[in-house]
């Protein structure tokens, strides 16, 4: 039985017109391996990058990296405690001024502006602008305007002022489509059992957008955590021997710090900033990970 | 059933019943509230225009406008001081091609890859690793290509005077590197705009999935592969650390990316180092190099903003 | 499950007076020249009708003829629309919906509604019954409220032992009454609904139908339906919407008749009607 059945698939297969191609000709292969070099050429120049630092750095990766201050005469006794505790401090209030503000536009564009308002619509043309306005433009604006104009001088309070106004574009981005993916359908539920708007938004709209807006919020504040032009331009921060105390401390931050270890001559200070750097780039690669894991676990399909 | 929900509205019929029961402030005050915040980011391009403005005119008062676009000498801290800014503008424009020679192919070559070949695992690795290097900061960038990739261009250089210690070729390729996710995720999202039918009409007339990539969707998705790379080329000219570390500090007017050459942005940060006194003619070409800066990234912005609006209408 | 009671063995379902206006005999709604327009577009053309108190009156018609634009008249909903604008009488009990102060939010919390599809808050069932009591500022005791409201919507036996669990757990036609109940826990005095069953498999609609009929004694309903028998089941009145096409090619909904359910499906005076009835088109 089962010779028949094999009898009968060879004389359909004479008789059927040919369905097989002559193989994937060369150039689709070679299309195809390109742009899997293109991504691939990305992918190791990241993994030569961890590694470069992580063997630069080894050396240094103990707890004078941030037990110790910075020290430019023995610099094997040099460490990054300033610049992390300036990092936490000015991320704290950068987090503090972007995060509400972001926020309440966002919430503002997406449930109140009408779109066909000429003034609304340049709001919006303008936030996208700001989102690609060079950094160290916005250091221009921090020197020129928070820290000489308002004379709020080179401290934690002019430092986090400027970030947040830099990296406020991402966070009102971020939140505008965490707010824009809950469905009509819950707003009208609930604009339909009597609640005013801002109940609706309130109760509804922005628990359902939290995990959104938290995942754009912290990519907004890794940014500025890696941020080094804009506050670079504010001067005078590259040695600094204490931790912030206030906003109107005088501070540095890691990617300063780092800066600066990079332009000193002596090989000490190449593996001094690998540490540094080993440092940053693991608090942000934390931060990355809680943000991917969060849109992961609360992504949501209506 | 008694409740104090219905007692405690009016009953229909009476006069004035459908009117609101009590005021509500609330929802006047929050709006407000919304509003002001929203105005943040009107303020904050004030902000940028009234911080350029008045130092950059101070500037132009004492140099000549023309002078300063044409001059093939930037020397101002020297005496005698000397404002042109072609030098400064040439390393950006030459850091900002070598930049773009990288990132357009590849960047590119990722967003057809992601969008038309990878399935879904695929993605789910690639894009997060691309945000990854999206991520790292940029002074770190500028760390890796000043002490890993000059120092491996010096040892393969085949002939002749290889880099300098700062070059334009090392910053350029780095920064390309840099920009290879925003093109790619720029891009990718235009041609995922590309309605399915048209991918299925051309698969049903024959095409191969080269074809249908280069011929259909590459096409139909060139408003916003174009926007991604105006973004791309935004983002080059403004990058500050990875040239201010690694192609060095000399403003040096030359086609020869093996030297070293300071850029526009390399330069303002430079002399916000020095901390400047307010008012000093030094101070001032921050302010007048800013401002030319922010014009060309201006430019592009909207020209890009303008293009991803075309694509939006058309598929949304 | 419990089995869909029917209205002469419905002891389940408690009869109270559930509404707020038990003194009004008048009509709830007189509609008069009514236009509603989205942009200069006029989707709406005319329509005049009076609807009666706790009956059940449907709104038929083929798609786009405008019957879903003219419920969402009757609460507001149309505000939501930025383009929409309406013209013409909606009178709620001799006062004029679109007046100068009338509160939208005070409209709404008398005049409820159910849409399409089943559209349950990602909370609890619990919350889902709570939410318009306490936004609408309720004092009392909200767990009676939830089990008298559920009872109330012949849902309580099905979900009496879950109320903490998720609200988009429950079956689509569960859902459904879920979202009926939730209308009702405000206390209205009317339910719009819109379609409600068009998401819905035959039982699940037919429960929901046996729920509109068991609420009618309480409330003022007005559905619309694609479902012709659905509305001959149901409704104490049926109007008849269709679309007119004018020179330009513009679609304008229309009402074309508006009578006692059954005298439109045995006897109706316009040819449209009787056509759309019997099949031939629609």
């Amino acid at each position: 039985m089962s010779s028949k059945v094999i009898d009968r698939d060879a004389t359909i297969h004479q008789d059927a017109p040919r369905l097989k191609g002559k193989g994937t000709p060369l150039r689709e292969r070679v299309f195809h391996l390109s742009l899997w070099v293109s991504l691939a050429v990305a992918v190791v120049f990241l993994a030569s990058l961890l590694a470069y630092v992580l063997s630069e750095g080894w050396s240094r990766l103990d707890p004078r990296l941030w037990m110790n201050f910075p020290d430019y005469i023995d610099p094997t006794q040099g460490g990054a405690q300033s610049a992390i505790m300036g990092t936490v401090w000015v991320i704290g209030f950068t987090a503090a001024y972007c995060l509400p503000t972001g926020i309440l536009t966002a919430i503002y564009l997406e449930e109140y502006a009408d779109p066909d308002k000429w003034w609304n619509r340049a709001i919006e043309i303008n936030i996208q602008n700001l989102a690609a306005v060079p950094s160290i433009v916005y250091g221009i604006l921090g020197l020129g305007i928070i820290s000489r104009g308002l004379g709020f001088g080179q401290t934690v309070l002019t430092a986090s002022l400027t970030l947040s106004l830099l990296v406020l574009p991402v966070v009102i981005i971020s939140s505008r489509e965490a707010i824009r993916a809950v469905p009509q359908s819950i707003r009208q539920a609930s604009l339909a059992l009597g609640a005013t708007q801002w109940q609706t938004i309130w109760r509804q709209v922005l628990p359902a957008a939290v995990p959104g807006m938290a995942t754009g919020s912290i990519l907004a504040l890794s940014r500025a955590i890696g941020e080094a032009a804009p506050l670079l331009l504010l001067g005078g921060l590259t040695f600094i021997t204490f931790n912030p105390s206030g906003v109107q401390s005088q501070f540095t931050v890691l990617p300063i710090q780092i800066f600066n270890w990079i332009s000193q001559s002596r090989a000490e200070f190449v593996s001094l900033a690998s540490a540094a750097i080993v440092i940053l780039l693991a608090i942000l690669l934390a931060m990355n990970s809680v943000a991917i894991w969060l849109r992961n676990r609360y992504s949501r399909t209506w | 059933m008694s409740s104090t929900l219905s007692s405690r509205r009016a009953a229909s019929g009476s006069p004035g019943f459908l009117k609101r029961s009590q005021p509500r402030y609330g929802e006047k005050v929050i709006k407000v509230l919304l509003v002001a915040a929203s105005l943040v980011s009107v303020l904050t391009t004030i902000g940028i225009v009234i911080a350029l403005i008045p130092p950059a005119g101070e500037f132009f008062s004492k140099v000549d406008f023309g002078e300063f676009l044409t001059g093939t000498n930037w020397a101002p801290l020297f005496k005698p001081a000397s404002f042109g800014v072609l030098p400064l503008v040439g390393g950006t424009l030459m850091v900002t091609l070598i930049a773009l020679l990288v990132a357009v192919p590849l960047g590119l070559g990722a967003a057809v890859y992601l969008s038309e070949y990878a399935n879904k695992r695929v993605r789910k690795i690639f894009k997060p690793l691309l945000e990854v290097l999206a991520g790292i900061p940029t002074v770190v960038y500028g760390f890796f290509a000043l002490k890993a990739i000059t120092p491996v261009l010096q040892s393969i250089w085949p002939a002749g005077d290889g880099p300098q210690i700062f070059n334009a070729l090392a910053a350029g390729f780095v920064m390309g590197i840099m920009i290879i996710p925003t093109i790619a995720s720029l891009a990718e999202d235009s041609m995922s705009a590309v309605p399915r039918a048209l991918r299925d009409g051309a698969f049903a007339l024959g095409s191969s999935r080269m074809q249908v990539s280069t011929r259909v969707v590459f096409p139909a998705a060139l408003s916003g592969i174009v926007a991604a790379v105006v973004l791309g080329i935004s983002r080059a000219l403004g990058e500050t650390m990875i040239v201010a570390i690694a192609a060095g500090g000399q403003p040096n007017l030359s086609f020869n990316p093996l030297e070293g050459m300071q850029t526009m942005t390399a330069f303002i940060a430079a002399a916000g180092i020095g901390d400047l006194p307010t008012g000093s003619t030094g101070y001032q070409t921050i302010f007048a190099v800013g401002a030319l800066l922010f014009v060309m990234t201006l430019v592009m912005n909207l020209l890009s903003i303008r293009l991803v609006r075309k694509y939006r209408e058309v598929y949304e | 499950m419990t089995p869909p009671s029917d209205a002469t063995g419905g002891t389940r379902i408690p009869q109270v007076a559930f509404r707020s206006a038990p003194s009004l005999a008048g009509p709830v709604f007189e509609v008069g020249s009514l236009s509603v327009f989205y942009g200069d577009h006029e989707a709406v053309r005319d329509v005049n009708m009076t609807i009666g108190h706790r009956q059940i009156t449907a709104m038929i018609g083929p798609s786009g003829c405008g019957k879903s634009t003219v419920l969402r008249c009757f609460n507001r909903m149309n505000d939501l629309v930025p383009s929409a604008r309406v013209a013409g009488k909606v009178h709620y009990h001799n006062e004029d919906l679109y007046g100068r102060d009338v509160d939208p939010i005070e409209v709404r919390r008398r005049i409820g509604m159910v849409f399409q599809k089943p559209n349950p808050f990602p909370k609890s069932i619990y919350d889902n019954i709570a939410y318009g009591p306490r936004v609408g500022g309720f004092q009392g005791n909200l767990d009676d409220l939830v089990e008298e409201t559920l009872t109330h919507a012949a849902l309580w036996d099905e979900v009496k032992d879950k109320l903490k669990t998720s609200a988009l757990a429950l079956s689509g036609g569960q859902q459904q009454r879920l979202c009926i109940a939730r209308t009702i826990a405000v206390k209205p005095e009317v339910i719009l609904m819109d379609e409600p069953c068009s998401a819905l498999d035959p039982i699940a609609t037919a429960k929901i139908e046996d729920l509109m009929t068991h609420l009618a004694r309480e409330f003022t309903i007005i559905v619309v339906t694609h479902n012709m028998q659905q509305a001959a089941r149901v409704s104490d009145r049926t109007a008849f919407f269709t679309a007119d096409v004018d020179d330009a090619g513009v679609r304008h909904g229309r009402l074309v008749e508006y009578d006692e359910t059954e005298r439109i499906f045995s006897n109706p005076s316009d040819q449209r009607t009787e056509d759309y009835i019997s099949g031939r088109f629609g």
